[in-house]
């Protein structure tokens, strides 16, 4: 009913194609983000904020990075290990690509307080999707099967694309929108591989 | 918002629609508004949505191209 209420003011306001999706969120098959909609991004110093994002960004690919690795050493399903560590070679690469567009913005070329200062961080902890703590999540996924570790990564997808699509529609800059684009494109292709070899357990 | 707008007619999709458009569409080109409220949101949303509680739309939608296709849910 709120959707085709709002549908309806849209149209109203000249919004050539509105539609509203029938049944809701109940109604959607595919996979949730979860987090508030400016995904944490608020919390950073709006004056800096596009080389924070980035740093946040290049936090988390770090910490999906490690997670992909560790779990592309467990033997078990040698299919799901080759995807794990793919992915993770993935993120190592995404995380160059954001480091790239930091050092361009700042005109730095080496910082070391790249990119734990910048979020006022200590160093040693690393983070995952929604301020999960890696290690912890590494000691959850030792007594877990191949099944969750699919699931939860397929989550950690799912909120890197929300976080990547709202850092888009947000960042001044061509350069480092098409960079979060291209993040949010690759994540989506992760995602539909996770979701294929979900498919298969 | 007036009570009329809940009896228009509106232009509505199934969601398996929705979801093989947002398959085949990058964000850039359409407006995915989420029109619940901000604590629905935060519990799950469709990602890269945006929240617009569907009572601040009156005022909010200058935030939406209308030129691109728009999906509320």
């Amino acid at each position: 009913m709120r959707s085709r209420a709002a549908a309806a003011v849209l149209a109203r306001e000249g919004f050539q194609e509105a539609y509203s999706m029938e049944g809701g969120i109940r109604a959607w098959k595919g996979l949730r983000a979860s987090g508030p909609p400016d995904a944490g991004m608020a919390y950073f110093d709006p004056a800096k904020k596009a080389e924070e994002w980035i740093a946040l960004a290049w936090m988390l690919e770090e910490g999906s990075c490690k997670f992909y690795g560790e779990m592309g050493k467990k033997g078990e399903g040698a299919e799901a290990a080759v995807l794990f560590r793919e992915l993770s070679d993935d993120e190592e690469k995404h995380k160059s690509s954001l480091f790239k567009i930091y050092q361009r913005r700042s005109g730095k070329g080496s910082d070391p307080g790249f990119p734990r200062s910048l979020l006022s961080l200590e160093s040693g902890v690393d983070y995952l999707e929604g301020g999960i703590v890696l290690e912890k999540a590494l000691e959850w996924a030792q007594g877990k099967g191949r099944r969750d570790i699919l699931e939860f990564s397929l989550s950690l997808e799912v909120n890197a694309i929300d976080l990547y699509i709202k850092m888009e529609r947000k960042v001044e800059g061509k350069e480092a929108k098409e960079v979060f684009q291209a993040l949010s494109n690759q994540e989506r292709d992760h995602l539909k591989r996770l979701s294929a070899a979900l498919q298969k357990e | 918002m007036g009570i009329l707008d809940y009896f228009k007619p509106v232009d509505t999709w199934p969601p398996e629609k929705v979801r093989q458009f947002l398959d085949e569409k990058s964000p850039q080109e359409y407006n995915l508004v989420d029109v619940r409220t901000p604590r629905e949101y935060e519990e799950e949303h469709l990602p890269g949505a945006r929240l617009i509680p569907v009572g601040e739309l009156e005022t909010r939608w200058k935030e939406l191209d209308r030129n691109k296709p728009t999906i509320t849910y």
